[in-house]
């Protein structure tokens, strides 16, 4: 489980990214933050990881705090980033070995990480390609498979289905459905709400780092996304 | 996972093209400058050899100590082994001194003096490899070591894990660090063993212990190249900006700190040209030259030779005997007096060279410079300890040879006395010890210690905060 709790971020310049969010992932249920660029989604994202130090609030993750300790939080979520490109001298296995080990999984073999990459949709004739010849979407695949692997609780996503062509996005709903079966909470920020309506169990739309609205996936269906999107999703270049 | 962490910064530096290029390029040009080094040792050798054996000629044939005192002994600098590493000054010094009754001796005939073409480029040994290649490969392999992470969405990615910041810089230090040095160790372990196999090149066990501490300040150079990078790489925020403020730093420390710091010295604390001092010493020469004729002039006016042939054997002792003190004592004086010119210009020199030194110290490239000089006794230190020596036995060699030259005089006409060699005074030099070597690196030491210590400190504190976003 995943829980903000008066979460805010002010940076140097005075500029409130993060505006006292007030929120809880549960386990098995995914999560969809929509917003416009610069809305506070990347925000919210780097304070539940700890990249950032909040300036008020906290975030709890399977009810560890994060900020207070933060090494030991960080074994309950894995992470998936918008433009990854890992290490391109590595190959796929490579690359997926590393930060397995990094997550702390040392009993892991070979076939594991074959099995995780091949469930992500990846080839397994790139599995020993240098990942600097990758695709972007072939980079995400491996992104996502290197989060799956560590088999956190919690699972957050930025922008995921960001490089991925139609086919690929929708093996990917496909994919988190799977994880939210498994009980994980998973928090994926996107501005793809025509496709992750599909798989939302619920979404809440952010402006001006604010947290303007919570809809489930029922409210959600009977929405007009075209509304929504022109309403939420514009650009604020004031933020 | 601090094992993890450094074995894929290994990997990772090893399979990128840059190592690749460098390992190739440090292979081939440690390999050229070992080579290099040794033909040119042996050629020296060789030049060294056939200069004493033609000396010794030289003295042999000489016909009377008369002509022994005017055309004097040639002293040689021996080349040492290390300069087959660390060339050092001693191509751009002279090789050889001459040693006679009238003239001051200097150390003349250099290399880049026989062929000043060598002086244009100076020479590929080891120490400019290091300074120069080396030292901007540790840039190439650092500049990016944390920005380039966070461009690329690794560093988010390694820190959504278990993973204490400490311990990932730490680990991308070693494990850099090692990349960076198998380009060196491997070539240079080579060119050790092409050092040992190669005929008529013998290294001692106290070249061994020096080696050893130049390779020692090879690291350090190289570490704080290494640490620098890391710094700023922990300090900004794109590589590029990175990229150039390294190249900037690495200017400024390999290029203008020690051009600027000779140039501030110069200004600061003036010598006299060495033509001013010849001058000064070719006028007292005439001056003593003058006196010594008026003065000699005076006495065998008042000394006339007897008639009676019974007194002419008692005149002509008295003769030999008032020439002897006579001689003695105005060489006496010009040595003297040359002596003390010498030595208020050796100080004066000294003092300029302490400061050019000094302040040039503050650029790791210097303190580079002079520590592994000084270890391959190719140094300025070690040239003005040679010269020093000299200088030492001109006034021991003219005692001698004033002695000779006095004890030998037939004033009655007839042969003069071939010399006899075997009581000759010999020329004596000891190089530094190695403790005495070791005293003069250590503040060069310490300052690179200091140097990598606020930079690897700089770096550790700058990541611990760094916005990985």
């Amino acid at each position: 489980m995943l829980e903000a709790k008066e979460l805010t971020k002010t940076y140097e310049d005075g500029v409130m990214a993060l505006d006292h969010l007030n929120l809880k992932v549960e386990a098995g249920e995914i999560f969809c933050m929509f917003g416009a660029n610069g809305a506070g989604k990347t925000t919210a994202i780097n304070l539940f990881l700890n990249f950032i130090p909040p300036t008020e609030g906290t975030v709890f993750l399977e009810g560890i705090d994060m900020i207070q300790e933060p090494l030991k939080a960080k074994d309950f979520v894995s992470f998936v980033s918008e433009n990854v490109t890992l290490y391109g001298s590595f190959s796929a296995f490579q690359n997926i070995h590393y930060f397995t080990k990094l997550a702390g999984k040392r009993d892991l073999k070979r076939d594991d990480y074959a099995n995780v990459m091949k469930r992500v949709g990846l080839q397994e004739d790139a599995f020993n390609m240098r990942t600097k010849n990758f695709s972007k979407g072939m980079r995400q695949k491996l992104g996502i498979a290197i989060a799956i692997i560590k088999d956190a609780p919690n699972i957050i996503l930025d922008e995921p289905t960001s490089g991925l062509d139609p086919r690929s996005g929708q093996e990917f709903l496909v994919l988190l459905s799977e994880l939210r079966d498994l009980g994980k909470s998973i928090f994926m920020s996107t501005h793809d709400i025509f496709r992750a309506k599909f798989v939302a169990d619920r979404v809440g739309f952010m402006q001006k780092g604010k947290l303007v609205m919570l809809k489930t996936k029922e409210e959600l269906a009977g929405e007009d996304l075209n509304q929504l999107y022109i309403e939420y999703m514009h650009e604020h270049p004031d933020i | 996972m601090l094992r993890d962490i450094i074995t894929k910064e290994i990997q990772d530096t090893i399979m990128s093209p840059k190592f690749v290029f460098t390992f190739l390029l440090c292979t081939i040009l440690i390999l050229i400058s070992v080579y290099t080094g040794i033909n040119n040792y042996q050629a020296e050798q060789k030049e060294y050899s056939a200069a004493v054996a033609l000396n010794r000629k030289n003295l042999d044939s000489q016909a009377s100590y008369q002509t022994l005192a005017g055309i004097g002994v040639k002293i040689n600098r021996e080349p040492q082994v290390l300069s087959t590493v660390v060339s050092g000054v001693q191509e751009a010094v002279g090789r050889q001194a001459t040693v006679n009754i009238a003239f001051d001796p200097n150390l003349v005939d250099s290399k880049y003096s026989s062929n000043p073409i060598f002086a244009v480029f100076g020479a590929l040994d080891l120490t400019f490899i290091v300074k120069i290649v080396l030292s901007l490969f540790a840039i190439l392999f650092t500049y990016d070591a944390i920005v380039g992470e966070k461009e690329r969405g690794t560093l988010k990615l390694a820190l959504s894990n278990k993973v204490p910041r400490d311990r990932l810089i730490l680990g991308k230090a070693i494990g850099g660090f090692v990349s960076l040095l198998i380009p060196l160790v491997i070539p240079m372990v080579l060119g050790l063993i092409i050092l040992m196999i190669y005929p008529n090149i013998s290294l001692s066990g106290q070249d061994w212990g020096r080696l050893a501490l130049i390779f020692l300040m090879f690291l350090l150079y190289l570490s704080v190249f290494f640490t620098l990078g890391l710094f700023v790489s922990s300090r900004t925020c794109r590589s590029s900006t990175s990229f150039l403020l390294l190249l900037f730093i690495w200017v400024t420390f390999v290029t203008i700190i020690p051009k600027a710091a000779v140039m501030a010295a110069g200004q600061i604390k003036p010598i006299p040209s060495v033509h001013e001092i010849t001058a000064q010493k070719d006028a007292y020469l005439q001056e003593i030259q003058k006196e010594a004729t008026e003065e000699q002039t005076e006495y065998f006016k008042e000394k006339e030779r007897p008639k009676d042939p019974a007194a002419i054997a008692l005149w002509n002792e008295e003769i030999k005997l008032w020439l002897e003190e006579f001689q003695q004592r105005m060489t006496s004086k010009l040595d003297e007096r040359n002596a003390a010119i010498e030595r208020e210009y050796q100080t004066k020199v000294s003092g300029q060279q302490k400061l050019a030194v000094n302040l040039s110290r503050v650029s790791p490239a210097s303190a580079l410079m002079f520590s592994t000089m000084s270890l391959a006794k190719t140094g300025i230190g070690e040239y003005e300890r040679f010269l020093s020596s000299i200088r030492t036995y001109k006034p021991i060699f003219t005692k001698w040879i004033n002695e000779k030259m006095m004890r030998s005089l037939n004033l009655s006409g007839g042969q003069q006395p071939t010399p006899e060699l075997d009581d000759m005074p010999q020329h004596e030099f000891t190089a530094e010890t190695f403790g005495d070597s070791f005293s003069r690196i250590l503040p060069d030491i310490v300052l690179m210690a200091v140097l990598i210590i606020l930079f690897f400190v700089g770096a550790f504190v700058s990541f611990s905060k760094y916005d990985v976003r």
